[in-house]
């Protein structure tokens, strides 16, 4: 990742349409999914309820859907920033999974929906989250090339495994203490790479 | 929907009778065909042929006693399958590959759930997403871990049940262009390139290393 817009995350929406996702963001902030509609978005954006429609033809199913798409993508996008100065691939996955926990877990406008609209919010961040797992493949596997893969272990598989036990470790991390560096360490050598260090090439010795 | 509570391998001790049977696999079917909103309670009775009142006999609350008896049942006998494929199991890639695969395919094949996934997904997801999926991670490695610890010890048991389950839905609820994770010779190759390498160091007993080592 070299600058803000990732081409891993997809074409950013146009000025107009990204103006209409931040608004709705504002609002579903302010009041919630149940009570969101198309004339407070657009009152927020400053728009007619006509351009709404012409950005977001499905209405306010379209509008909320894409708002919680353009929301993961933005933290996924800052995740991406925030360990890109990072050494290896093993430190590289260590400041992500203590990053992105802790946005979890400071991420005042999801906790509050996760806590009183669970069932409006999940459908559709499980289905943006899953989405994001193509471009989160894609972001790790110039650091998955650079690993001396054991043989039989490919590339692209590797990243698509990495990436799906970040997206399950940040929604849900059971056992395991993300916010301990040691553990987090221990969690990524022994779960994550274990698979793609090659024999008696192992970069962190017990 | 219920809680999950399950904690070891053991089939509630109270089954349901003859008559609770019925309505529940009468229920499924419902579920599978309406999903949870239209279906009513005529329509499990009808589906069960017996009257509206035999099912409020066995359900006093009705069909959110129903829902949530199903959601008991069925996880009690997926532990109960599941517990007597991994008996059958004598190392950990075997181990592995079985639950991993009879996991992938109940969860699946399982009609009323996919019909839920793909036209209901507010009744499903809200249970298997953030906080509530770590208690489906701490259940399910708690059914597992019994079976895991003869091959990697207890400690590591409960942890590796946990990875293992968060795979499993992993793979099943996004499915993968290279892992088929309903067929056992795909999870057979991911469980030696990802999950033995990781275990294979510390386990108790010996299984094959998965990679031949060239030295």
């Amino acid at each position: 990742m070299t600058d803000g817009t990732s081409p891993a995350l997809g074409a950013p929406p146009s000025p107009a349409k990204h103006r209409l996702l931040e608004a709705t963001y504002a609002c579903i902030a302010r009041s919630g999914l149940a009570r969101i509609t198309v004339e407070e978005a657009a009152r927020e954006a400053g728009v007619s309820r006509a351009t709404v429609y012409r950005h977001f033809p499905g209405g306010r199913d379209e509008l909320v859907r894409e708002t919680v798409g353009h929301e993961v993508a933005h933290f996924f996008l800052e995740l991406a920033e925030a360990v890109a100065s990072s050494d290896s691939f093993a430190d590289v996955l260590e400041e992500a999974l203590l990053h992105a926990h802790a946005a979890v877990a400071d991420h005042e406008v999801l906790q509050k929906l996760l806590a009183t609209e669970p069932d409006r919010l999940l459908p559709d961040l499980a289905l943006e989250a899953n989405r994001l797992l193509p471009p989160i493949a894609t972001f790790l596997t110039p650091y998955v090339a650079d690993q001396d893969l054991p043989p039989g272990v490919e590339v692209e598989p590797a990243a698509e495994y990495v990436a799906r036990m970040v997206l399950s470790l940040v929604g849900a991390p059971g056992r395991w203490d993300l916010t301990d560096r040691g553990e987090v360490a221990e969690l990524v050598r022994s779960e994550i790479l274990a698979g793609l260090v090659a024999e008696g090439d192992d970069a962190h010795p017990a | 929907m219920a809680t999950i509570t399950m904690s070891d391998g053991a089939p509630a001790p109270a089954g349901p009778d003859a008559v609770e049977r019925r309505v529940l696999d009468a229920a499924l079917c419902c579920l599978a065909r309406w999903g949870v909103a239209k279906t009513t309670l005529d329509d499990i009775a009808r589906e069960a042929r017996v009257s509206r009142a035999t099912v409020y006999r066995a359900f006093p609350g009705g069909k959110d006693t129903v829902l949530d008896a199903i959601v008991v049942d069925e996880l009690s006998r997926f532990a109960g399958d599941l517990g007597e494929r991994l008996l059958g199991t004598d190392d950990l890639e075997d181990l592995l590959v079985t639950g991993i695969t009879f996991a992938s395919q109940t969860l699946t094949g399982h009609e009323a759930l996919q019909y839920l996934l793909a036209h209901e997904p507010e009744q499903v997801l809200p249970h298997i997403s953030f906080g509530r999926f770590d208690g489906v991670l701490a259940a399910a490695s708690g059914l597992v871990a019994p079976h895991l610890a003869r091959f990697v010890g207890e400690e590591l048991a409960l942890r590796t049940g946990e990875w293992v389950t968060r795979l499993v839905f992993s793979y099943t609820m996004a499915p993968s262009p290279t892992y088929d994770f309903t067929d056992a010779d795909d999870v057979r190759r991911f469980v030696r390139s990802y999950l033995l390498p990781g275990l294979t160091d510390r386990t108790t007993a010996p299984a094959a290393p998965p990679h031949p080592r060239n030295d």
